[in-house]
């Protein structure tokens, strides 16, 4: 086990120095020099110039530029924005936990929502149910987010006057950053609001985190399905059945918890397509993100917010990739002995 | 010499014909397949069927409702735009952009993809393993992410989306594939191939690659999927195709102006790019669950 | 009103009963103050160094105070920070009288230890004059306003005689003095918390994180999100009645209504005005509309054949359809241009050799001189202006109706900081732009982006400079007599549309949707927006 941890860590590190090679090839070719791409200071004064050039070696040769370089970005310093001034990181704490409750929220929902489903669905083997989930799972999985957020938003934001369709509260609200996440934060602060800035924040993000749980939503109802089927289908189910329990018994004792490892391994998979889901959902519904942060920092060409935000993004991926990876293998010792052979 | 008939033996099909059966038997992956014979149609004659041309202002008929609607009118069946231009022209010459350009992209990118994979494939030990880290450090990195950090270096436009949607599809295909035939070249009848004193060419054209292309027609409906989608939203976010471009998600980014007073000018467009996408994942499905049984 | 009380309701409801154990249900409790949904990011706090309307409205009239102000309603100069103030009689030398007992902001990162005086304003205003001022050069973007308008070559001296006394004295009369020192950029900063900045080492902050005199203190500013004031209770003025301002910064039009529909916001900036249709089903949201000192124009790089020969330009100002952009981009908020001036102002008259719409003409001109397959490029922003409510829109009917006279158009939509940086290094063939004026002298229409200091000073977008030009504009400074500087200033029109360095589109409407429950919004004609007076009325709500 302790091997296996390693080589997984190994590939962490590996993986992460890759990545960081390329952002660092990036910095090179954005049109401005390289001390403004690093540092994010526009105009730099000749002192300022002389602290960025000794920061990233940046008289040295590209070896020991690279070595500054992730120096640097691995202690926290991403350079300052260039447009606020102010340093990446500290935007970055703004802008991460408002992504992350977002992501776990849209997440829960699919989950919750998404296995009984298709657990039910398991059951049914008339030919027009599994039609009717085949092609509702594939319309979901094929819909454009950005206009499938629009229409939400229009429909229950704008028509039916039931939710707010933009921003993250109403910002006569100061709340004060305990975990960052808005919802439990808004709760802290009931003594000054009372209970109506939480609720504010949970109407708010009700249609932003409904939007992002469609995708994953057809996702885990196909996979919990399908793995339903296949384990309901073992002669261990059978025996349990011989042994005359329940049916609820078995299917939430014996069969569930061996069709959700497929279900757990699928979500690492699906991570990259749900962060670009979520940067368009942030984008369609003003929700102050990451993705929201990164794409107006593109509009406005800072280079330093572009290159903090792909960074963060990649690095999380990778992270939670080897996560789950790493626990999937821990609860599902079969897994284990395949990864021995290869990588 | 006639063969004579003692039992009634049928023609066993050829793979690729029973994947045919197995595909046409399902009515789902058929209504995705001729979708797509008619998006390649629109695609290619769509200049010709468009009664205006796509960037043709009228102010006469701002904001026209569609046709369905009380006040909209035939001329302009799917209703005009703020600038008085025709949605149905603009849809139709959209679909040049949005859907061809995927065309060319994946095609592109398979072809890049196919070499690079098949080298890193063949090979072995530390050169396959740097390779196997390189393409996982680009594939963490979300393909929307990806394309927009090629946007922020060169800029937005609609030759950039070229790049920058074919760079992000680059890695899926090279790891697709390496990953194919590191699994078939593990397999005994490798083995038995190499005994047999088949050199590495060989073994990678006739032995293993028959039972990879599977796996790259999967890659390609994906990767199609994929790109309609990236390239919208591309154009969704402005850092694609810019202004008066027909392409579908800068359509739905310039509708959402006017949402409120005419939404179809966002419905319209957002519906094309949902039927395209269906209409790849339809046939993509289709071909997964017809393939499958020949791979386990 | 009702319907959204009664669904919401029903919403808080269902929520209340799924967290029933949590805690019971308690009524509405949202703080008093006002959400303004505005339209971008401001450059910096401080007006000094940016024309940008957005900066302006975040800081002039929320953070600081000025020397003296514009009464809206005369239109003539109030008093401020300065009570009183003298003019010698050859109208070189200007004294002002100035206010006791004015405190500075009191904010996380500084507390002033003393109250407003004289070497405030000698501080404002040297760090824009004098070159040795520490403070001169840490603004990288310069002064656009007062480079523009020659401010440093005019000022010959400021000077205190004692605490509550400043003297400017000028090297020539100048008209506008005081319509400039009224305007938005010449706000008054604390010379004590530059002297404490510089103590630190970070004077860049002094316009990031600003400390002003004014109705309302800075609290924070997080990027493309919000911006959070808090009420100055020191102030010197009417204590404002709202306690907490807050900028929700959206830069997408259509958010920005939606949210002032679903009552995330209460005053909404630059509606589009096909919006106005929606807002008027709406009975909570009202519209609130005025006429505006301002210009939309499409100005030529004059730099860059074949764009520096003068019929060149005005067969292109001929080959475009400015009613059909009044139409579909305005949709009745504003009128037609056919001179830099608006009708509003009181310098306006008819110009006699505006040239209308012509593509016939144009083509010709365009086929003597050769140029039968000219491409160039106009560049634009995605984001509404007050002048131009779609700068995009208006793009796409100007490449419409130059593909009418065989030109292709190429258009280029960027944001503000990376547009001025492709127009400082005057990478382009055209682009669409305008003036918001910001006091109502004739003069702020001209010197700020047509005379060759604005050129040197980076604001002159059409990069274009005559000396003939230039000396009419100094005549009319230094005339004092209305009739006359009306005459001199339809000389300078002529000239205009002779040489045609920049296409006056439009003059718009200045529109901002809020409830109906807010009122005192000030909103004039010319400058930003201010929300010292602003309350909500508690009669109409709900």
């Amino acid at each position: 086990m302790t091997w296996y941890l390693v080589r997984r860590l190994n590939l962490f590190i590996a993986t992460s120095c890759v990545m960081l090679m390329v952002l660092f090839y990036v910095t090179h070719l954005f049109p401005v020099s390289p001390a403004v791409a690093l540092s994010g200071i526009a105009d730099p004064s000749p002192s300022q110039q002389q602290v960025i050039t000794q920061a990233y070696s940046l008289n040295s040769n590209i070896i020991s530029q690279f070595i500054a370089y992730v120096q640097n970005r691995l202690s926290g310093d991403f350079g300052v924005s260039l447009t606020s001034h102010h340093p990446i990181s500290q935007e970055l704490f703004v802008v991460l936990p408002a992504s992350f409750e977002l992501a776990v929220i849209a997440g829960l929902i699919a989950l919750v929502v998404g296995i009984p489903i298709g657990v039910l669905a398991s059951f049914n083997h008339h030919k027009m149910t599994q039609n009717v989930i085949v092609a509702t799972t594939l319309t979901g999985y094929s819909l454009p987010v950005f206009w499938i957020g629009l229409m939400l938003a229009h429909w229950f934001g704008i028509q039916q006057d039931w939710l707010p369709v933009s921003g993250q509260i109403n910002l006569l609200y100061e709340i004060k950053p305990v975990t960052g996440f808005l919802v439990i934060d808004s709760l802290l602060a009931s003594k000054q609001y009372g209970m109506s800035a939480f609720y504010d924040a949970l109407q708010h993000i009700i249609l932003p985190a409904v939007t992002l749980s469609i995708l994953p939503l057809t996702v885990v109802i196909r996979i919990t399905r399908s793995a339903m089927q296949n384990v309901m289908s073992q002669t261990y189910i059978r025996a349990a059945e011989a042994r005359g329990l329940h049916t609820g018994q078995i299917i939430i004792k014996h069969a569930l918890p061996n069709a959700l490892i497929p279900v757990f391994k699928q979500l690492g998979v699906m991570l990259g397509p749900f962060a670009s889901y979520a940067i368009l959902v942030e984008v369609s519904f003003a929700w102050p993100g990451v993705g929201y942060w990164l794409v107006s920092g593109i509009y406005q060409r800072d280079y330093t917010v572009i290159q903090g935000g792909v960074f963060v993004v990649a690095l999380l991926i990778i992270f939670l990739n080897i996560l789950i990876d790493v626990i999937h293998s821990l609860v599902n010792p079969i897994t284990k002995k395949e990864l021995y052979g290869q990588n | 010499m006639a063969r004579i008939r003692i039992y009634q033996d049928d023609a066993i099909p050829s793979p690729t014909k029973r994947t045919w059966m197995a595909f046409s038997s399902n009515p789902f992956a058929l209504i995705g397949l001729w979708l797509l014979f008619v998006l390649v149609f629109v695609m290619l004659f769509g200049e010709l069927l468009a009664p205006f041309p796509p960037e043709l202002q009228d102010p006469n008929a701002l904001l026209l409702p569609p046709s369905w609607d009380q006040s909209g009118t035939v001329t302009h069946f799917f209703g005009t735009d703020e600038l008085g231009r025709d949605i149905l022209s603009r849809v139709l010459h959209g679909t040049h952009l949005t859907f061809g350009l995927s065309l060319i992209v994946v095609v592109a990118a398979l072809i890049i993809g196919f070499l690079l994979g098949s080298l890193s494939g063949m090979m072995s030990g530390i050169k396959s393993s740097i390779l196997g880290h390189l393409l996982d450090a680009l594939l963490s990195i979300p393909s929307l992410i990806l394309a927009m950090l090629v946007v922020a270096v060169l800029g937005a436009g609609l030759e950039n989306v070229f790049w920058a949607v074919g760079l992000a599809l680059v890695p899926q295909f090279v790891r697709a594939i390496h990953q194919a035939i590191h699994e078939e070249l593990q397999k005994e009848y490798v083995t038995a191939a190499r005994l047999d004193g088949a050199n590495s060419l060989q073994i990678y054209w006739y032995v293993i690659m028959p039972n990879v292309w599977d796996i790259v027609i999967i890659q390609v409906t994906l990767a199609l999927s994929v790109a309609v989608l990236d390239i919208a939203a591309l154009g969704f976010l402005n850092l694609g195709a810019q202004a008066p471009s027909p392409e579908w998600g800068a359509m739905v980014m310039q509708g959402t102006e006017h949402f409120l007073i005419a939404p179809w000018t966002v419905t319209i467009p957002g519906v094309a790019i949902l039927i395209t996408v269906l209409a790849i994942n339809l046939v993509g499905d289709g071909l997964r669950s017809a393939l499958s049984p020949q791979r386990n | 009103m009702m319907k959204l009380a009664r669904n919401r309701f029903i919403l808080v409801l269902a929520v209340c009963l799924s967290l029933i154990t949590l805690s019971g249900c308690q009524p509405q409790n949202v703080p008093i103050g006002l959400v303004y949904c505005s339209e971008g990011n401001p450059e910096s706090f401080n007006p000094q160094i940016v024309t940008l309307g957005t900066t302006i409205d975040a800081s002039s009239h929320q953070i600081y105070n000025h020397l003296i102000e514009y009464d809206v309603t005369t239109g003539k100069v109030s008093p401020s920070l300065a009570t009183s103030w003298q003019v010698s009689k050859d109208g070189k030398v200007y004294t002002f009288k100035l206010r006791k007992g004015v405190k500075f902001h009191r904010a996380q990162w500084f507390t002033p230890s003393r109250n407003f005086n004289a070497l405030d304003v000698l501080f404002s205003f040297n760090r824009i004059i004098r070159a040795d001022n520490p403070y001169h050069d840490v603004s990288a973007t310069g002064y656009p306003f007062f480079q523009s308008i020659g401010f440093q070559s005019l000022v010959k001296d400021i000077s205190a005689p004692d605490l509550y006394t400043v003297t400017f004295t000028l090297n020539r009369p100048d008209a506008s003095f005081l319509a400039n020192l009224a305007s938005d950029f010449a706000v008054v900063l604390s010379q004590e918390y530059a002297d404490f900045l510089l103590k630190a080492g970070t004077p860049q902050r002094i316009d990031q994180f600003a400390i002003g005199t004014g109705p309302f203190v800075l609290k924070q500013y997080v990027k493309n999100e919000y911006i959070r004031y808090q009420r100055n209770n020191d102030y010197w003025g009417k204590r404002t009645v709202i306690e907490h301002l807050v900028f929700d910064i959206t830069r997408k039009n259509s958010q920005r209504l939606a949210k002032l529909l679903t009552d995330d916001c209460g005053v909404s900036a630059l509606p589009k005005p096909l919006e106005l249709k929606v807002a008027n089903q709406y009975p909570h949201v009202q519209i609130q509309q005025q006429r505006g000192m301002n210009v939309a124009f499409w100005a030529f790089n004059t730099l860059k054949p074949p764009f520096d020969d003068p019929e060149v330009r005005q067969a292109l100002a001929m080959a475009i359809n400015k009613s059909d952009i009044l139409s579909v981009v305005y949709r009745q908020t504003a009128v037609e241009a056919d001179s830099i001036l608006p009708p509003a102002s009181w310098a306006h008259s008819i110009n006699p050799t505006h040239q209308g719409y012509n593509p016939v003409k144009a083509k010709q001109i365009l086929q003597k001189k050769g140029l039968t397959n000219l491409r160039m490029n106009i560049l634009t922003m995605p984001t509404a202006r007050t002048y131009n409510p779609n700068p995009v829109k208006t793009a796409q009917l100007i490449q419409a109706d130059l593909a009418k006279v065989g030109i292709k158009a190429h258009i280029h939509s960027n944001d503000w900081r990376v547009l001025s940086k492709k127009l400082n290094r005057s990478q382009y063939d055209s682009v669409l732009l305008g003036w918001n004026a910001d006091n109502s002298d004739p003069d702020n229409f001209f010197s700020p982006f047509l005379s060759c200091a604005a050129l040197k000073s980076n604001n002159n977008r059409s990069q274009w400079c005559d000396t003939k030009f230039d000396s009419i504009l100094e005549q009319a400074k230094t005339v004092t007599d209305q009739a006359d500087r009306k005459k001199l200033y339809q000389k300078a029109e002529m000239l205009l549309s002779e040489q045609m360095p920049l296409v006056p589109l439009a003059h718009s409407n200045r529109i901002i949707l809020k409830r109906t429950d807010i009122k005192g919004v000030k909103l004039a004609s010319y400058g930003g927006i201010s929300f010292a007076k602003a309350y909500h009325n508690k009669e109409q709500n709900d």
